[in-house]
């Protein structure tokens, strides 16, 4: 049976590892760290029952207990997970003395996962979802992320636990985290579904537009504990969104095409939240495709002559080394932005459903349409460009600090402010 | 054997040229934006003419600069795949042997992968940098070719199984790499490689490239024609070809290299097309008969139709998308394949 392999082996290995704490002092091979003293009536809650005590029967006593006392102990231990058993299925009824220490939340892809509360210890993996956590201000709780996670900076020196496809299920458990948060279109179902086979709760994102993005912070900091945090992360974006549509709004969109890969040309379809922010910028995007990464004909590039390319850039200036690289080839030379060097350059956080994609849509508005945004003295817009560098975009704040007046959010996001 | 002269020769590509002449109006003619047949010859009579310049709408510039140079590229590449499958046929008598059993493609595959991944570490100027990925495959492909001639080696020379083996091997070897690096690199790249693996006919050239690939594929192909007698008489086996005074040695040799360079161009501008080198020399095979004189030219016009055909496909099933062109070919390649395999008699 898989769910008693997969722990024991985890638990065999940590036991061998010299100058590990000793497990007898860590009750669930996989709770939180924090509750590793405390009184097992506590623990126990944290899992469905019947699946600790096929887990833990064979592993966890035999390796931690002398065998004089295996027996008592495993006779005190089924005793106890009699009592728990019904003591969590009717904790309703139980006259609670702590907050329920579960709580049942349907998540994004319909699965219905329960999760420990408070949430002390997350995992995060993907980069979005490491960029909401510093946005809401939960930096410290952040135990572990993937390779991939890269902004702010600060998230690069959290522990590792792979890359988002495949993560070592291993380093997640050894982390012990409270909850582990997923995104469907980054992560594979594999990883929940071993998670939920270790005990270890997750919880999956799955934002398909701008307000998705919005909504899903919204409840992702409902679900961790901080809903304050994230209704005013989520008003600062809609707040910043109704401003950028405000402006634009009797501007005609402009025809874009958004690059993700040049040979052979792939672009984005029409229902991700990519071409959702690209409308929030004034853009639209030429490509009517309902896959969502589609690999696109230069033809009918040619034919629809779109008025700029976007890029998403990793590095700065590497958007206008492929502009020149492009501009030699005979197929995108005769693409009229091609040979006008009309390109906007973003940052990739466009890419990443997190509360950072604002800026990117900010940032490429500035560009499309910077008529709208004209009003500004000039001086004070190349001031704040030097500060700020395009290139380096810096988590939900506006480029320039007076258009938008100095909101609660940022305060709370602290964290990720210093950490540039 | 029959004496061929050069009329016969002509007699027996004609058809084929005649097939593929009508390929490639057809291909011009369809594709993600609609062009007529007039505008088309019109279009096409400026370009011959040398007057590209009075072509105002851009349909004009979206057949110049778009479809031809990809047909073209087509022909370049099915053509070689095809003469190198054949030859690699011949070389090592075993009907299942094509341009990617010895590992070329895999090598280019890699070199292509490192120059994705060293790309935007780099500060290269733009000529330089649109011909990065092809070059490093092509070295990639050449590195492998050097390494599996001297693992096939026995002797001082080389041997069939051998080689046959060692390029199984390495192309296994190679994968793994690149299968490693595949995850373990940033996933902003990945999306690049696997097209890169999977073939395919959209990226765009400078002209001087075409025409370096054009002069590599006749130079090779030559070196192979060359060869065309003394691979006739391989078919009937080592010995019996030396005996009959073919230096096996020095035919082996030349066409290894020549058969190998051809794929390495090939995979260096396209990614793996895979079947075609595999299924075109059977079907020609069955055709024309297994002499190599009138094989090759009707392999490489064979190869150019196939890919050609495949590649229109890849650009209109799904318009405005694209497939891949490899993905085509595998589709259309692996049943006809069966198909071949089984009415041959036992």
């Amino acid at each position: 049976m898989r769910i008693g392999r997969g722990p024991a082996t985890v638990i065999g290995s940590n036991s061998r590892k010299p100058g590990h704490p000793p497990l007898a002092q860590r009750p669930a091979p996989f709770a939180r760290k924090g509750d590793a003293g405390s009184p097992r009536a506590s623990r126990g809650a944290f899992f469905s029952s019947r699946r600790i005590s096929r887990r833990n029967r064979g592993g966890f006593l035999k390796t931690t207990l002398p065998p004089r006392l295996r027996h008592a102990a495993l006779a005190a231990f089924v005793a106890f997970l009699c009592a728990a058993a019904p003591s969590h299925a009717q904790s309703a009824t139980h006259p609670p003395t702590e907050p329920p220490p579960f709580r049942e939340v349907v998540d994004e892809t319909g699965r219905t996962v329960r999760i420990p509360q408070p949430v002390r210890r997350i995992v995060s993996l993907a980069p979005s979802l490491t960029e909401t956590i510093y946005a809401l201000g939960l930096q410290d709780r952040l135990v572990g992320d993937t390779d991939d996670c890269d902004y702010p900076p600060d998230a690069q020196k959290k522990t590792k636990v792979g890359g988002g496809i495949n993560p070592s299920l291993e380093v997640i458990a050894s982390l012990h985290p409270d909850l582990v948060l997923a995104t469907k279109s980054f992560n594979r179902p594999e990883t929940t579904h071993a998670l939920d086979q270790l005990g270890i709760a997750s919880y999956a994102t799955d934002p398909h537009s701008v307000a998705d993005i919005i909504a899903s912070t919204k409840t992702l900091a409902d679900v961790l504990g901080v809903p304050e945090a994230g209704a005013s992360v989520a008003e600062e974006m809609q707040h910043r969104l109704a401003d950028l549509q405000q402006r634009l709004e009797d501007l005609p969109p402009k025809r874009v095409l958004f690059v993700v890969w040049t040979q052979p040309l792939i672009s984005t379809g029409q229902h991700t939240f990519l071409a959702d922010a690209l409308h929030y910028a004034g853009a639209i995007s030429i490509v009517d495709s309902s896959r969502d990464w589609p690999q696109v004909n230069l033809e009918e590039v040619a034919r629809l002559q779109p008025d700029l390319l976007v890029f998403a850039e990793s590095q700065p200036g590497s958007t206008s080394r492929e502009m020149e690289k492009l501009a030699i080839l005979p197929a995108w030379k005769i693409l009229h932005a091609v040979r006008d060097r009309r390109y906007a350059a973003i940052s990739d956080a466009v890419n990443r459903p997190a509360p950072r994609i604002v800026s990117a849509i900010e940032e490429l508005a500035r560009q499309l349409h910077p008529a709208a945004f004209a009003e500004k003295p000039s001086d004070s817009k190349k001031e704040s460009e030097k500060e700020n560098p395009p290139s380096r975009p810096v988590a939900l704040r506006a480029s320039s600090p007076n258009l938008f007046p100095p909101h609660r959010y940022s305060s709370s996001m602290g964290g990720c402010a210093c950490s540039r | 054997m029959q004496p061929l002269t050069f009329r016969k020769l002509l007699f027996h590509c004609l058809l084929l040229l005649i097939i593929l002449f009508l390929v490639v109006v057809v291909a011009l003619k369809f594709g993600a934006v609609p062009v007529s047949l007039y505008a088309l010859g019109r279009d096409l009579l400026r370009v011959v003419l040398g007057q590209s310049s009075q072509m105002s709408s851009d349909y004009g510039l979206i057949i110049q600069n778009i479809r031809l140079p990809r047909i073209i590229l087509g022909i370049l590449v099915g053509a070689s795949l095809s003469v190198a499958g054949t030859s690699f046929q011949a070389l090592l008598r075993n009907p299942l042997a094509d341009p990617y059993v010895l590992g070329v493609s895999s090598g280019a595959a890699l070199g292509a992968i490192f120059a994705l991944i060293a790309e935007p570490h780099l500060t290269l100027p733009p000529v330089f940098a649109a011909l990065l990925t092809p070059l490093c495959a092509f070295l990639g492909a050449a590195a492998t070719i050097t390494a599996v001639y001297f693992l096939g080696r026995r002797e001082g020379q080389i041997d069939s199984t051998t080689l046959l083996l060692g390029g199984v091997i390495t192309a296994s070897f190679l994968s793994a790499i690149i299968t490693f690096l595949m995850s373990t690199v940033n996933s902003g790249n990945t999306r690049g490689m696997v097209f890169w693996l999977m073939g395919n006919l959209s990226t765009s050239f400078q002209k001087s490239t075409y025409w370096f690939l054009a002069a590599g594929f006749v130079a090779a192909t030559g070196v192979i024609y060359a060869s065309a007698n003394d691979l006739n008489l391989l078919l009937s086996g080592e010995k019996e070809a030396m005996h009959l005074g073919v230096d096996v040695r020095r035919v082996r040799f030349v066409v290894y290299i020549a058969a190998s360079l051809l794929t390495g161009l090939a995979v260096s501008v396209s990614g793996a097309v895979g079947y075609v080198g595999l299924i075109v020399p059977h079907v020609m095979r069955l055709i024309y008969g297994s002499d190599h004189r009138t094989l090759i030219p009707a392999a490489a016009l064979g190869g150019a139709i196939a890919v050609v055909i495949a590649d229109t496909l890849a650009r209109i099933v799904v318009a405005p998308s694209e497939l891949a062109v490899g993905a085509v070919t595998a589709v259309a390649g692996a049943p006809l394949f069966i198909y071949l395999l089984r009415r041959r008699p036992a």
